[in-house]
């Protein structure tokens, strides 16, 4: 088969998929987003109208409410790549025969549900749960903390537990490709351990760390699940707002708007990292 | 002159009345409804797709597939008939019942192939009639008010204002649902539910806004409810009185309010999509949710009420009774029944609700 044929028989199958139920709609969605509202069918013509749009800018609410997604979403992906890091250190340098074992207990909570393992954490957190009644147990407290759970901060110790698998993986296989001469030759010329990590490991595995953070930080800005399991009246997020226009108001062109927003929104912040951190020196 | 013209006619001829000698032989109204075939695609709410709420349906007709899609919410439901779904029959409640009437996406009723018809009250068939057709069949109905701990509230809750009382701070579970946070201000404030101005909604924001410092958590579904009761952690909620019949069921202390301000009542109906093909079979479906046994699991599995009056004359168990109030004759006088909304308020509340949830 030539080096064509290869292409199309890998490529067209994911490229199929992608552009049915992703791209396409992705496009109704934007365009379903300059629609005045919901009267008529679906697939009727209508007259383009930026009433969605206008709405939105109008409404100071949702803009602050994205700007604070954005921030959990930040924090989130800082603390996931933070806590990751040792952990694929540990298995890329110390692992040795057993680093297939531990990559597999690293993987273990993809095999329970997302949903399972959000719930996992309403019963950690709750009023009745292991941390209330350990801290009742011990009489470091009299009542329950409320605090605990339905809040933001539940919100970001549930996702910074739930990404921190997926932030692992980018930066062991950085670790992995560093070529252990680099090491020696570092410690043949007298470099102490936290210099070779300092001005070998943390450089060479930087791509790692920025694929990681991005892989947390684009899905974690319109995450709408975890606040709505442990979030509580004050912890939305603007992927609930988004849910809600979709499914309890039935303002589909509105909630098109806000997602058209979030990813323009989202595409300009990676844009601007991007820029900032100048990925193509870091990658060579 | 066309020698073949005789012979074309004939065979039409005989084509059609052929087609008619079948057609009154072989018509589907005289299959026994045990070896009738088919298929029926039904959008309703999660747990409705249970054999128990269309038992009378699956005995009578056995070889008919039903499929179920599953809509979470009424403008779940309604966004999804409006996109085209081709679902045959649908399941939303009132106060959505109107757009589907205006947007010509349900077909009238012939009532007289029900025969379970003559069971249901003149009243609740009025509430699926629109421009003088019957649109609709009620199924299931119930009432909203505020459920409460009577351990945690031992003085009672005598009015709606209890779901934004500060003094139940941390305490209070307000239902995940806009036009139901402008009907509790509605019967708070004395508003006309049906004319709420921008003044009005303005506060009824600003007051909702407020209440997220009492409010621990929004319920989506019922069971978020009861188990927030159960737990101690709510002591007072919005809530239907399903979660109120679970909760006595299960002997937790709550009470079901009786506000000043009356109670609200709602009614599930089913309807059938304008151009179903299987427009038959889904009027059998719907005549046999109308029946006993089905009605009989909606009572005893869900504490829901139901549209059939033989069904409700049979309740015994005291639980249900108290859950329905059905010793209480006066009940229905001080209940408010919900309306049919308009889109521009369907709009207007939701996006209230949204910016109450997105505010600072």
């Amino acid at each position: 088969m030539d080096r064509r044929a290869t292409f199309w028989v890998l490529y067209l199958p994911p490229l199929l998929l992608l552009g049915a139920f992703f791209l396409i709609p992705l496009l109704l969605m934007f365009v379903y987003s300059f629609r005045a509202d919901m009267h008529g069918s679906f697939f009727q013509l209508w007259q383009p109208s930026l009433n969605q749009y206008t709405k939105l800018i109008s409404t100071g609410s949702y803009w602050r409410l994205l700007g604070v997604s954005s921030l959990m979403a930040l924090v989130i992906s800082i603390s996931a790549v933070v806590l990751s890091y040792p952990i694929a250190y540990f298995i890329a340098f110390y692992g040795r025969q057993r680093a297939g074992f531990y990559l597999v207990l690293l993987l273990v909570p993809f095999w329970t549900s997302y949903l399972l393992r959000v719930m996992a954490w309403k019963i950690m957190l709750g009023t009745e749960g292991v941390i209330n009644s350990f801290l009742l147990y011990i009489n470091l407290i009299q009542e329950p903390l409320t605090a605990l759970l339905y809040n933001r901060n539940a919100v970001m110790l549930t996702l910074i537990y739930v990404w921190i698998p997926v932030a692992t993986l980018p930066i062991l296989a950085a670790l992995q490709r560093i070529d252990i001469a680099l090491f020696e030759a570092a410690a043949d010329l007298g470099a102490r351990p936290i210099h070779q990590f300092l001005r070998i490991t943390l450089p060479l595995s930087l791509p790692g760390v920025l694929a990681a953070f991005f892989m947390v930080f684009i899905p974690t800005v319109g995450e709408y699940v975890t606040p709505l399991l442990v979030g509580g009246s004050r912890g939305s997020m603007y992927g609930n707002i988004i849910q809600d226009f979709f499914t309890k108001a039935a303002n589909w062109p509105f909630g098109s708007a806000m997602s058209m927003v979030m990813l323009a929104g989202t595409l300009i912040l990676v844009a601007i990292a991007v820029r900032l951190i100048n990925v193509r020196d870091l990658l060579e | 002159m066309n020698p073949k013209k005789p012979l074309r006619y004939s065979l039409t001829g005989m084509l059609v009345a052929l087609t008619l000698i079948l057609s009154a032989c072989g018509a589907p109204a005289d299959v026994p409804p045990g070896e009738l075939t088919g298929s029926l695609s039904v959008l309703d709410w999660a747990g409705y797709d249970a054999e128990d709420f269309w038992i009378d349906f699956k005995n009578t007709y056995p070889n008919v597939t039903v499929n179920f899609e599953i809509g979470i919410s009424d403008a779940d439901i309604y966004a999804k008939m409006a996109a085209g779904n081709q679902a045959d029959i649908f399941h939303p409640y009132t106060g959505w019942l109107q757009f589907y009437v205006d947007e010509g996406l349900v077909e009238e009723i012939d009532t007289s192939k029900l025969a379970n018809w003559d069971k249901v009250p003149e009243h609740f068939k009025k509430i699926g009639q629109f421009n003088g057709k019957q649109y609709f069949i009620p199924w299931d109905w119930g009432f909203s008010s505020v459920l409460y701990r009577t351990d945690m509230i031992p003085e009672g809750v005598d009015s709606w204002d209890a779901l934004l009382d500060p003094a139940y701070a941390g305490h209070i579970s307000m239902w995940d649902d806009g036009p139901a946070a402008v009907t509790v201000s509605s019967y708070i404030h004395g508003y006309d539910e049906t004319a709420i101005t921008a003044d009005q909604l303005a506060t009824i924001k600003e007051e909702w806004i407020a209440q997220r410092d009492s409010n621990l958590f929004y319920w989506a579904g019922e069971p978020e409810l009861v188990e927030g009761m159960t737990s101690g952690s709510i002591w007072a909620g919005y809530a239907w009185q399903g979660a109120y019949a679970t909760l006595l069921a299960n002997s937790i202390p709550v009470a079901y309010a009786n506000p000043k301000e009356g109670r609200n009542s709602w009614v599930g109906v089913y309807g059938i999509r304008k151009g179903t093909e299987n427009l038959d079979l889904a009027l059998k479906f719907l005549d046999a949710k109308l029946a006993e046994a089905t009605g009989n699991n909606v009572v005893n599995l869900f504490y829901y009420g139901h549209s059939n009056q033989d069904v409700m004359n049979g309740i015994t168990d005291a639980t249900l009774k108290e859950a329905f109030s059905i010793d209480d004759p006066g009940i229905l006088e001080t209940t408010n029944f919900t309306p049919n909304l308009t889109a521009e308020q369907r709009d207007a509340w939701t996006a209230m609700w949204a910016e109450v949830k997105a505010a600072p």
